[in-house]
Parts: structure tokens; C-alpha cells; sequence
């Protein structure tokens, strides 16, 4: 045998063997899928209050606050504004990855599935998680600037509306569909 | 039987009683009516046990008969083994029509790579033909049960515990079979003893591991999906996936550098 083979075979292997685990980790508690709706449970907050978050987050305002105050509190600001960013970075992934959530919930309870779209939905979710952590750092070296961050949030926060509105509507018209298969047989 | 060294009978004979035990289990819980195909390769394997027994009598260890007959039967083992992990997967993902179709294809195709590759790079000569062919049907099972529960996690499929361990099972005897052929294929003259051995003391580990799952019967009964029309799949995942990759492309302009201000 071909001692590249072996040790390819080998760590293929124990590889198989750790997956094994992982992927079984938790099997139990998962939830089933009775009523579609039922999957998703957090709303995207705060979106009514994107006016005020964005003129907080003006340049403008750390330059007044320069001018007035120092450049002691200019500091200090930008670094709260960086703790702030570094929430709002994270409710973009949250909402994101509940985006990401509803439409398994979808395609799981579809007869039929795409295999372009869901590998493509895959491909797309990698990408968004390797350039998240490029914002990431890129915010922590303060050299994103915050009001376009505001905008990448706002139309993650949309999105998982959307998503969710989408699923309500759905779960609705599954409870009609059961009452109106009901009713016809009585 | 004499040929063979009493650790190797001891752990022959438990790896027989416990197989019996499950399946006497199986039968008083009714179980079979579910896992067909799992309890059909705990009787084959049971058969063969008998079929050993014989042989090992009749022939001897060692005897080019022998051999080939037990061999035979090993490869009969295996393939229930592969129809009953099958059977698992439709258990565990079956219920979700449209991802199962998906699954099938993608399982069918890793598993025949796996098997194909296993083959092509590991044979070596036809005297251990027998032993790449194993290798290849357990490197194939391995894979369709990884795989399976892995769409089952990304797809946060709720699993049965008693599929879920039997499941995992099937998966850990088919990878550390397919460890212990890899070594035995390497160092046949001195790895010969120790083969059987851990062969058969993986069995006995994993027959403890299903009696103390199925020792009782099921209590968790996995919800039955209401499945929606395929339309609003092909409706609504085109767009989801266009916005996610609007915000991909978002977020990549984020990540631009801003040009020079005037």
C-alpha cells in the first residue's frame, strides 16, 4: 500500500470517527419541525431607531466634540463608538445567521430542494463568515467607518423581518390548511 | 478451535451472548417492526458466528477453505451492515422529502469516491484483495453515516436517540474496521494476531453501547413534519440567497479602503 494512502486513510479515518461525534452532539434537544413558525424566535431590534444611532455615529460629531472639549474626550468616544461598532457588527451576524436559520426551515420542509441553491446558500454563508471576521479586525484597528457599518446592519435587520414575516405567514396558512382538513372531516 | 488463543474465543463468545441479549431486546420490544434491516444484520451476524463455528470445526483454522468461506460471509456482514445503516439514514431523514432526495445524491456520491479511492490506492496484491474490498465497503458506510449526520445537524434535524446511537454504532464499527484493515494491511505478519482481537473487541464495545440504548422502549417520539408546497421553496430561496449576496456585497465594500477626500 501506498504509505501516502496509509497515513491519508488513517486521518481520514479518526476524522470520520471525531465527525461522528460532533454531528451527533445535541441530536436529541433539537426541536422538531410541527409548526414552521415555531423555528424562529428572535425579531431584529432597534430598527426604528436608525435615524438617531447614524447621527450618532456622524464623524462630525467626534470633531464638535474635539473642538469643545478636548482631545481627551475625542478619544474617548472613539473608543466607546469601537465597543459600540463591535455590537452592531455582532447583530449583523446574529441577524444574518437567523436569516441563514429560516431558510433551512424552509428548504427542510420542502418536498422537493435545489441542490444549486442550497449549495449556493452555503458558498454565500462562508463567505459572509470569513468577511465578518475581516471587519472584525479591520473595526478593531479603526479603520471602518461606523455610518457604512450602520448600513450593512440595517439591511441584515431587514432581511430577518422579512424572513420572518415570510415564516409567520407561512405557519398561518399551515394552521388554516390542518383546520380546513379538519373541518372537512366532520 | 484449539488454534485460536482463549482471549480471542472469550471475546468471541461475549461479542455472541451480547448479539443475542439484543436481539431478544428487540424482539420483546417490538423494535424489529422499526429497525428491520438492523435486526436482519444482527441475525446474519449471528449466522456467520455459526457458520465460524463450523468451519473452524470441520476445517480448521488455517485451511485455504476456511478462509475463503468466512471471508464470504464477512462480505455478506458488511453489506447488511450497509443496508441497515441505509435504513438509520431514511429513519433519521427520510421525513424531509426534498432534503433526502439531496442527501441521497450527495451520499451516493462521497460514498462512491471513498469506495473507488479505497480500492484504487489500496490494493496491493489479490491475496489482500478481500481485505481492500472490506475496507472500501466500510470507508463507504462511514461516509453515508458522517454525511447523514451532518445534513441532520445543519438542517437541525431532530434524531430518535435509540437511530441517533445506533447510527453512531454503525459509523464507529465501519471507521475502526477500516483502521484496523489499514494496519493490518501494512504490517500483515505481525498485526495477523492483534486484527481479530480488535475487530471483535470493537463489536463487543458497540453491542454494549445498542443493549443499553435499546434496553427500554422509545419515549421520545420525534414530531411528524407538515411539509409546504414546493412552490414557496422555488418562490423564496431564490431570494433569500440574492440578499445574502447583496449583503455580501456590502459588507466587501466595507471592507474597501475609502478613497483620499478632496
Amino acid at each position: 500500500m501506498n504509505p501516502v494512502f496509509f497515513f491519508v486513510a488513517v486521518a481520514a479515518g479518526l476524522v470520520l470517527a471525531g465527525l461522528l461525534f460532533w454531528a451527533l452532539r445535541g441530536s436529541s434537544q433539537r426541536k422538531g419541525y410541527g409548526a414552521g413558525s415555531a423555528a424562529v424566535e428572535h425579531a431584529p431590534r432597534d430598527l426604528n431607531h436608525m435615524p438617531q444611532i447614524r447621527q450618532a455615529m456622524d464623524a462630525s460629531d467626534l470633531e464638535f466634540a474635539k473642538a469643545k472639549a478636548g482631545l481627551q474626550l475625542q478619544t474617548r468616544l472613539r473608543r466607546e463608538r469601537r465597543q459600540v461598532a463591535l455590537l452592531y457588527l455582532a447583530a449583523i451576524r446574529r441577524d444574518f445567521e437567523q436569516s441563514l436559520r429560516v431558510a433551512r426551515v424552509i428548504a427542510v420542509l420542502s418536498p422537493e430542494v435545489s441542490s444549486s441553491q442550497e449549495y449556493e446558500r452555503i458558498r454565500l454563508a462562508m463567505i459572509f463568515r470569513w468577511r465578518f471576521q475581516m471587519t472584525k479586525a479591520r473595526l478593531l484597528m479603526g479603520t471602518i467607518p461606523l455610518p457604512q457599518l450602520l448600513s450593512v446592519w440595517q439591511m441584515a435587520a431587514t432581511m430577518a423581518v422579512q424572513m420572518e414575516e415570510t415564516m409567520a405567514k407561512l405557519g398561518e396558512r399551515a394552521a388554516l390548511a390542518a383546520e380546513l382538513a379538519l373541518q372537512s372531516e366532520k | 478451535m484449539s488454534q485460536l488463543p482463549i482471549s480471542a474465543l472469550i471475546i468471541w463468545g461475549s461479542a455472541t451472548a451480547l448479539t443475542l441479549f439484543l436481539l431478544v431486546q428487540i424482539f420483546l420490544l417490538r423494535a424489529h417492526e422499526k429497525y428491520r434491516l438492523f435486526t436482519a444484520y444482527l441475525c446474519t451476524n449471528l449466522l456467520q458466528t455459526a457458520v465460524g463455528v463450523y468451519l473452524y470445526r470441520a476445517y480448521g483454522f488455517k485451511t485455504p477453505y476456511a478462509y475463503q468461506v468466512a471471508w464470504t460471509t464477512q462480505v455478506i456482514v458488511v453489506m447488511g451492515r450497509g443496508f441497515a445503516a441505509a435504513e438509520i439514514c431514511y429513519r433519521i431523514l427520510g421525513k424531509f422529502k426534498g432534503v433526502w432526495g439531496l442527501a441521497v445524491r450527495i451520499f451516493i456520491a462521497c460514498g462512491v469516491i471513498a469506495l473507488i479511492s479505497t480500492l484504487y490506492f489500496g490494493a496491493r496484491s489479490y491475496q489482500l484483495a478481500v481485505i481492500t474490498l472490506d475496507m472500501s465497503l466500510e470507508a463507504f458506510i462511514a461516509t453515508c453515516i458522517v454525511g447523514l449526520l451532518l445534513f441532520a445537524r445543519y438542517y437541525a434535524v431532530p434524531i430518535e436517540p435509540a437511530a441517533g446511537m445506533i447510527g453512531l454504532g454503525l459509523g464507529l464499527l465501519s471507521c475502526g474496521k477500516l483502521l484496523n484493515d489499514l494496519l493490518f494491511e501494512r504490517h500483515v505478519q505481525s498485526y495477523q494476531g492483534a486484527w481479530n482481537f480488535v475487530s471483535s473487541g470493537a463489536f463487543v464495545g458497540i453491542l454494549l453501547l445498542w443493549n443499553w440504548v435499546l434496553r427500554k422502549p422509545a419515549t421520545h417520539a420525534v414530531q411528524e413534519p407538515q411539509l409546504n408546497r414546493v412552490e414557496i421553496y422555488q418562490s423564496l430561496i431564490p431570494q433569500v440567497n440574492l440578499k445574502l449576496l447583496e449583503l455580501n456585497r456590502q459588507l466587501s465594500h466595507l471592507l474597501q479602503p475609502e478613497p483620499p477626500k478632496p
